[in-house]
This record gives C-alpha cells, sequence and structure tokens, in this order.
C-alpha cells in the first residue's frame, strides 16, 4: 500500500482507466493544487480520487489509499479514532452520513484537535460523490473573536456609568443611547432610538437645551443639568463631539454624573457663607463689644488718674505708685481693645483706607512726639534721619504713623540703655517712587524661629513684656496688614543680642485711585438726570484723582479742567452745580475766575469752592490791600484803622464796600462815631461807579466776597487805574478757616477749604450741604448774598 | 478764668472731666444732652464748648451745627469728644462744625493743649 501511495504521489494517477493519459495528467495537477482536500469516491462508495490535503485533513493511514477502502471503511476508522468524540454510536454516525449521500449537503466539524473543517459532499452523475474538506478554522476563529468583541463592546455599552448618546447631526434623530443613559433619564433605549432628540425628555424645552450645547462647538466640557427618572435634577458634565455614525454625520456625546460634586460644592459654599456670616457677626460684636469696653475703661483710667493727681499733691507717694498701675494697666486693656478692633476689622475687610498727601516731616515729627516718652522710659537715645527735602506721598497717614508707631515702640521695649533709630529715605526708579521707613535698635535681637513666629497674632518673642504698655502681640499682625493695605511691604532682620531691623517700603503714590493722569478736559460722560455734577478745577492731578474717588463714590458727576481757562469754558458750555477752585494755578488764578465767574449772569449763581493753601490776607496784600481785617469785626481795631488813614481829618469820607447790610451800617456807625462821613457800596462794581463819581475817599473799606465784582476783582481794577494808586483800601474778610468763615459760607454756598488743614475728604459732606441748598433754593438766587453771619 | 460747657451724657464720664478741668482752672457747665447743651450755650455763652458726639434727645453732631447756625453761638470753638477712633468719625464731626476733635478715654494732657490752642492761651 506504501506502494500505491507513493505511485499516486509521484508520476501517475492511480486512477486512469481509460488511458486518459494528459487529461488524467491536468486534473491531478488541478486536484494537488486545490486550497482544499478533495475525495471521489464511485458508486459503491470507495475512495477512487484524493488528493495530498484530503491525506493531510484527515490524517489516515496510508493502507486506506488503496482504491479499495470505502467511505464506511473511513468513518468507521474515523469513529474508532474517536474522531467523532468520544462516546458516540459509530453505526448511527454512518447511517447519518450515508443517507445524506444522495444529496448535496455541508456541515462543520471540529477534529480533536482543535482545527474546524467544513465538509461538503455532492453526488456525481452514475453514481458516487466528491467530498471537499476546507479548514475554517481561522475564519471561524476570526468570527468567533468579532462576536466575542461584539459581546464586550455591548457590554460595555450598557454597564457604563457613562450615559452615552449619538444623534444624527442632519435630523436630530437619536441614534443610539446607551444603558448609562436610560439609567440617568430613566427611558427604554429602545423607545427613544430613532426619535428625536427633543424626545428625550418630557420637557421640549429641556431637550432644545440640550440640542444647542450639542450643535454647539465640541468643548471640552459643560455642565447640564438633567432631569432625572423621578423627576429631581442630575447635575452632569457634558462632552460631545464629531462622529462619522454608518456613514451619516452624527454627534456623540457623554454624559458624567456630578451630583454629588455638584451638591459637595454647594454644601461648601453654604458652609462658606454660613462661615463668613459668622465671622462678620464676630466682628460687628467685637466692634460693638469694644465700644462696650471702653466706657467702664475710661471711668478707670479716668478715675485712677484724678486719685493720682490728689494723691501726688497729698505728697502720698506709695499711693500715687499704686493709682499708676491701675491706670497702666487700664491702658493696657485699652491697647488691647484697640488692636482687636482694628485686627476684626482688617479680618472682616471693613478696614478702610484714605489716601492723601502725607508729608514726612510733618508725621516723623507727629511719630516723634508719641515715641519719645517711650524712648525716655528705658533709657534709649532716639535718632531720627529723616531729610527735610523729602517731600510727602500719598497715603493713608493714620495706617502709616499706626505701623511706624508699632515699630518704634516695639523698638524701645526691647532696647535697653541702648539706641533705636528712624530713617526715612526716598528711592526712584523710573516712574515708581518708593519711601522707606527703617526703624533700628541695639536691643535684645531675635532668633530665626522668633522671626518667624514675629506676625502671627497673639504672639511676641518675649511674652513676659506684655506687661508693658501696649504689647498686646497684635502690633506687628496689624503692621503687616496695614502695610499690605498702602501697596508696601514689610521686612525684617535680626541678630539675638545685637538688634533688629524692621523696614518698611511704600509707594510714593499708593494705589487705588483713578489713572494718575485724568484727562484735563472731560466733557464726556452722560450725566445722568439728577445727578450733581461737580466742575474741578485744579492744576494739581492729585486734587482731581482725590476727589474722584471720594465724590465719585457719593454719586457726583465730576468734570475736570486744568486750568481757568479751560474751567470757564466748560462752565459756559455746560453750568455744573458746583465748582470747585484751586486758587495757585497756572495761566489764570482761581481768583480770577471767581471773579469772572460773579460778572456772568450765567455763572454768578454756581456756588464755588476754594480750595486753597494760600491765606486771604496774603492773597489780599499782593493785590494791594493796605490793610487787613477780620471778621467779626472788632469795633475798636477798625476805629484805630480808620484813624490810622484819616489823620486829622475831619469830615473826610470812607467808601464802605460790603453786600451785607448790617455789616455796612455797623461800620457806618463806627466811622460816624470818629466824626467821618461813609458812603455805601453793595459790590465791587457799585464801589467802582462811586469812585467815578466822587472825589477820592479818605479810606475803602472793603469786604472781600461779594457778588457781581467781589473784592479781589476791585481791587484789581482800582490797582490797575493810576488815578487810585493812592487810595488807602481795608480788607475785611472772615479770618482763616473758623466758624464765622463757614457760617459766612453756609449762607452764601461758597466756602474756602484750607486744603493744608482741611481733610479733604470732608469736602463730600459739605458739597451735599450746598448742593442740597443751591437745589432747594434754585438757580440764581441761590448767589444772592444773604448776610455774612460773621458781623456782629 | 475761661468758662468750658462740657456736654457729655454718661454721668461718671463728666464728673472726671469737669473736675479735671476745674484743677486746672476752668470753671466748668455742665450738660448732659445735646439740646441742653445748645440751651446752655445760648444762655451762657461759654468760652469752649467740649460736645459728646453720641447724646440723648439731640446729639452732638446736630447741636455742633446749631451751635454754629446761631450767629450769637458761632464764634465758640466747639471739641468734638467721641469713643470712636475713628477717621470717619473725626471727619463727620468737623463737617458738623466742630473745631477740634479728640477721642475718649480723654488723655488730659493732649486736650488741654487743644483747649488752650483754641482759647489762645499761652501752653
Amino acid at each position: 500500500m506504501d506502494g500505491e501511495a507513493a505511485q499516486q504521489d509521484g508520476d501517475a494517477c492511480p486512477y486512469d482507466p481509460g488511458g486518459l493519459g494528459r487529461e488524467a495528467t491536468l486534473l491531478r495537477a488541478t486536484l494537488e493544487n486545490m486550497a482544499q482536500g478533495v475525495a471521489m469516491y464511485d458508486a459503491s462508495y470507495r475512495l477512487v480520487t484524493w488528493n495530498q490535503l484530503f491525506r493531510e485533513y484527515l490524517d489516515m493511514p496510508d493502507e486506506f489509499f488503496d482504491n479499495a477502502h470505502t467511505f464506511q471503511d473511513y468513518i468507521r476508522y474515523l469513529g474508532a479514532r474517536g474522531e467523532f468524540g468520544d462516546q458516540v454510536d459509530i453505526e448511527a454516525v454512518l447511517a447519518r452520513r450515508l443517507a445524506q449521500l444522495d444529496h448535496s449537503h455541508r456541515f462543520e466539524r471540529t477534529r480533536p484537535d482543535g482545527t474546524i473543517l467544513e465538509v461538503r459532499r455532492d453526488p456525481v452523475p452514475g453514481g458516487g460523490f466528491i467530498a471537499i474538506y476546507t479548514d475554517i478554522t481561522e475564519r471561524k476563529l476570526a468570527e468567533m473573536k468579532l462576536r466575542e468583541d461584539e459581546e464586550q463592546l455591548r457590554a460595555v455599552d450598557a454597564a457604563a456609568p457613562v450615559g452615552l448618546v449619538i444623534i444624527d447631526r442632519a435630523s436630530h434623530l437619536i441614534r443610539h443611547l446607551n444603558g448609562g443613559m436610560s439609567r440617568l433619564i430613566g427611558r427604554e433605549a429602545a423607545t427613544l432610538a430613532g426619535r428625536p432628540v427633543e424626545a428625550m425628555f418630557a420637557d421640549p424645552d429641556k431637550g432644545r437645551e440640550l440640542w444647542d450645547i450639542l450643535a454647539g462647538p465640541p468643548v471640552e466640557r459643560r455642565e447640564f443639568i438633567l432631569p432625572g427618572p423621578d423627576g429631581a435634577p442630575i447635575w452632569t458634565m457634558v462632552a460631545h463631539g464629531d462622529l462619522d455614525f454608518r456613514g451619516e454625520p452624527a454627534i456623540i456625546a457623554t454624559f458624567v454624573d456630578i451630583t454629588d460634586r455638584v451638591q459637595m460644592e454647594q454644601q461648601l459654599r453654604e458652609a462658606k457663607e454660613a462661615a463668613e456670616s459668622a465671622s462678620q457677626v464676630k466682628s460687628a460684636f467685637l466692634a460693638n463689644m469694644s465700644h462696650e469696653l471702653r466706657t467702664p475703661l475710661n471711668a478707670i483710667i479716668g478715675y485712677s488718674e484724678i486719685l493720682s493727681e490728689d494723691a501726688a499733691d497729698n505728697g502720698d507717694t506709695a499711693m500715687v505708685a499704686d493709682l499708676d498701675k491701675i491706670q497702666a494697666a487700664g491702658k493696657h486693656l485699652l491697647g488691647l481693645i484697640n488692636d482687636i478692633l482694628d485686627l476684626s476689622k482688617i479680618e472682616a475687610g471693613r478696614m478702610d483706607v484714605y489716601l492723601e498727601q502725607v508729608f514726612l516731616n510733618r508725621t516723623v515729627d507727629e511719630v516723634r512726639t508719641i515715641v519719645g516718652p517711650m524712648m525716655e522710659k528705658n533709657g534709649n537715645r532716639f535718632v531720627i534721619d529723616c531729610p527735610l527735602d523729602l517731600g510727602s506721598l500719598r497715603t493713608d497717614v493714620t495706617k502709616l504713623k499706626q505701623s511706624l508707631i508699632n515699630l518704634l515702640s516695639n523698638a524701645a521695649k526691647f532696647t535697653k540703655g541702648g539706641q533705636v533709630s528712624l530713617s526715612v529715605t526716598r528711592r526712584q526708579e523710573g516712574e515708581v517712587g518708593t519711601v522707606r521707613f527703617e526703624v533700628r535698635d541695639t536691643g535684645i535681637g531675635m532668633t530665626e524661629e522668633q522671626i518667624g513666629r514675629l506676625f502671627q497674632a497673639f504672639t511676641q518673642a518675649d511674652s513676659s513684656t506684655t506687661r508693658n504698655f501696649g504689647g498686646t502681640g497684635l502690633g506687628l499682625t496689624i503692621t503687616k496688614h496695614f502695610v499690605a493695605m498702602l501697596g508696601g511691604t514689610i521686612t525684617v532682620s535680626s541678630v539675638p543680642g545685637e538688634g533688629s531691623v524692621f523696614a518698611i517700603e511704600l509707594p510714593a503714590e499708593a494705589a487705588e485711585a483713578p489713572p494718575a493722569e485724568a484727562p484735563v478736559i472731560d466733557g464726556g460722560a452722560p450725566v445722568e438726570a439728577g445727578a450733581i455734577t461737580v466742575l474741578v478745577v485744579d492744576d494739581d492731578p492729585a486734587v482731581h484723582e482725590v476727589l474722584a474717588a471720594t465724590l465719585g463714590k457719593e454719586g457726583y458727576v465730576l468734570r475736570h479742567a486744568r486750568d481757568g481757562i479751560d474751567a470757564l469754558d466748560i462752565m459756559r458750555r455746560d453750568p455744573p452745580d458746583i465748582v470747585t477752585l484751586d486758587v495757585m494755578m497756572p495761566k489764570i488764578d482761581g481768583w480770577s475766575v471767581l471773579g469772572i465767574m460773579k460778572s456772568e449772569p450765567e455763572l454768578a449763581h454756581i456756588p464755588v469752592i476754594m480750595l486753597t493753601i494760600v491765606d486771604d490776607r496774603n492773597l489780599g496784600y499782593a493785590l494791594g490791600a493796605s490793610e487787613y481785617m477780620t471778621k467779626p469785626i472788632d469795633r475798636q481795631r477798625l476805629l484805630g484803622l480808620i484813624h490810622k488813614f484819616t489823620p486829622g481829618e475831619e469830615g473826610g469820607q470812607v467808601l464802605v464796600v460790603d453786600d451785607d447790610p448790617d455789616v455796612r451800617a455797623m461800620v457806618r456807625a463806627a466811622i460816624e462815631d470818629g466824626g467821618l462821613h461813609a458812603a455805601e457800596a453793595g459790590n465791587g462794581r457799585e464801589a467802582l461807579v462811586w469812585l467815578g463819581a466822587h472825589p477820592l475817599p479818605s479810606l475803602v473799606l472793603l469786604d472781600l466776597m461779594m457778588p457781581v465784582m467781589d473784592g479781589f476783582a476791585f481791587l484789581s481794577e482800582v490797582r490797575a487805574n493810576s488815578a487810585y494808586a493812592d487810595l488807602p483800601i481795608v480788607v475785611l474778610t472772615a479770618k482763616e478757616l473758623t466758624e464765622s468763615e463757614r457760617s459766612y459760607l453756609a449762607q452764601n454756598t461758597l466756602l474756602i477749604l484750607n486744603k493744608s488743614a482741611q481733610p479733604i475728604g470732608t469736602l463730600g459732606a459739605a458739597l451735599s450741604a450746598i448742593a442740597g441748598r443751591s437745589r432747594g433754593v434754585g438757580g440764581k438766587s441761590a448767589a444772592g448774598k444773604a448776610a455774612p453771619g460773621g458781623a456782629g | 478764668m475761661a468758662t468750658i460747657l462740657l456736654v457729655e451724657d454718661n454721668e461718671m464720664n463728666r464728673d472726671m472731666l469737669s473736675r479735671r478741668l476745674t484743677r486746672n482752672g476752668y470753671e466748668v457747665l455742665l450738660a448732659v444732652d445735646g439740646q441742653q447743651g445748645v440751651d446752655l450755650a445760648t444762655s451762657r455763652r461759654p468760652d469752649l464748648i467740649l460736645m459728646d458726639m453720641s447724646l440723648p434727645v439731640l446729639d452732638g453732631w446736630e447741636a455742633t451745627r446749631r451751635v454754629k447756625a446761631a450767629p450769637e453761638t458761632a464764634a465758640i470753638p466747639v471739641i468734638a469728644l467721641t469713643a470712636h477712633a475713628m477717621e470717619q468719625d473725626r471727619e463727620a464731626a468737623m463737617a458738623a462744625g466742630c473745631d477740634e476733635f479728640d477721642t475718649k478715654p480723654v488723655e488730659l494732657p493732649r486736650l488741654l493743649g487743644k483747649i488752650r490752642a483754641l482759647l489762645g492761651e499761652e501752653g
């Protein structure tokens, strides 16, 4: 049989009874080149033709290939070998196989070695059949793999804890909706597939809202609230992107449930708000409590002081010492309360910053006065290095002073019999100016660790010193906050046993206000109906800034002019409700502007607040006044002046120029008592007219603030005319910036503020008073001058 | 001898301050509320007024405004006394027409300095 098999493998075909020769060779070649195993059986089911693959697939012994073995032999053999399974009835298998041979059939069979064969049998004409075996193992495995993958995907899609929806871009129809999504919204995927996206929720608006998000550009993430199965909102994070779904442009969107996180955030926010409100309640409580604590403390400190004075008078020194201790303890407690109040205000964000121009030398002097006694107490030498030409900086003077006092009192406290120095220097780097305050002592110094704890509330390097005045342990904490509020920094360096250096650096211009260079003219901002417009006329940008910051906050609408010419232009174009007027300005000064305003009917009624650092007296002299007299008028001094300028004259005439008839009457009486005649004029214009029509008087008594033409304008006119060159003029005006002037101003809606002495912040209150009045009276009559109250 | 009107509703503060002012050579008039203060200022014309700001009936700000509005009392210097050591308080007091400002508890030497300055006395 080996021979036959070899023969078949060799050159000849074992099945060539007709001697067909060449055709048989071709058939053989064809068979051998097929990618399938082929076996042919004759009518009596004997295997008559086969190819090599058939032998390989079935792994049959050689003896079966002798053209004598039948199909039945193979089946039995294979069955016995276990090809069809271990415990099968081989005869039954055979019977089944035989029964199928009269028609074409096909089946798959897995061999014990795992290969899968597809078997196909077709009857051939004239009896017998052909069997074709195909090894489909690979294909089957691939199919299986695909099926497994698909199942896996389906399971993932169904189980993923993320909602997933695929929507057709053109039609808005839902192409796919996964289990996660169906769980999120409580709807079966099957009921939604193929329906428009709007159908996803009971509320179609919700669907449209979602579509708007999905139709927009793909974004990383977006929050969207889904109605949950029970209607409760579910916060989700939506992400979406483009997808080519079965050949159609689609949108794929995922929804991640972030409800827990959102709720947690909400709880956190609520907790934070509760904490903040608690903190504010705490701060308010502290502020009130501090006030309540101060009242009894006031009594403790005050009475102990009285008793101490009494005891000193009685020579009871022991008692004085004890009483001083009570007093010192009381003051310490007071300092503590003040510090706590400050700190609670800082923490509550209720500590305000008032910026103003602060003169360094003056501030240092004030600080020196306060800390001087502390220095002496410990026998320290106090050295100040503050050059006279340091100028000013724009900051909050109270906070700056308190910070310096804190540092210096600390230095004094921790230094005994040594030296404490304060040096102030200015540095300019391009546009940025800084002022450095350095406090250096030769005291006990601090270790690194002590420095680390330095700015924490309620800690002191040496707790035994808290009994000293002011030693609350809060000073440096407060100082650090203050310095930060002023835009500065505080630094410290120290060597134990040698001393410490604390340095505060502040910007020369603390930020917070509008741009440094305010527009010269601002005619633009739309004026709110009913808003009070204030025209600020000043060549100093800082004044514009301060006023913008303080008045702007109060709801005033500000116009700005940098000189008198601009100011008049703006006023004529659009008269403001109030004008603040600087005196010293380029081009034309404030008094001239005031004079022009008072001479123009459209402007005369506008209340003017003069902002000046020049006192009237000098200006009056400069304008050519012979003498200067203040209101309220001192009768004796008036008489003295009259006599001074009318020596030995009897029957001479004195012109009284004042808009207040009461003043004129009072002055007339004094003049007539002095044996002179009096003439009266109600304003500068009237006085000029009078002068033109009469011989020169012996003396002119001149009020400064008058309608139509004021004293300043009158003086300018008179001094410009050589005919009046020798005319003696005594100026009558309110003295400096006092109560009489204020009541004068209160009645005339005209106010002079002394810039150097009066905090600019008080301007707001003054302005509202004026505005209220000028509104109430209305128009020009507001400017109509009533009696200056100072006289009398 | 200069006369000082002390307007203060707290009995202890009134007592302490009046005793110490008297000790320093001033004649002291006392008022316990703003209205009384205005009345006394008008009838007695003191040389100076020490005005607490939180007062019953009429508060210190209003009392000061009235004193400053009346021609016969307008010239009397007013020093505001307040327990609120705040810049706003100072400005509010100045806006009401006060000439000076001091905080409580009173530091007597400091207050005396301000009184003397306003009365034009030598230190």
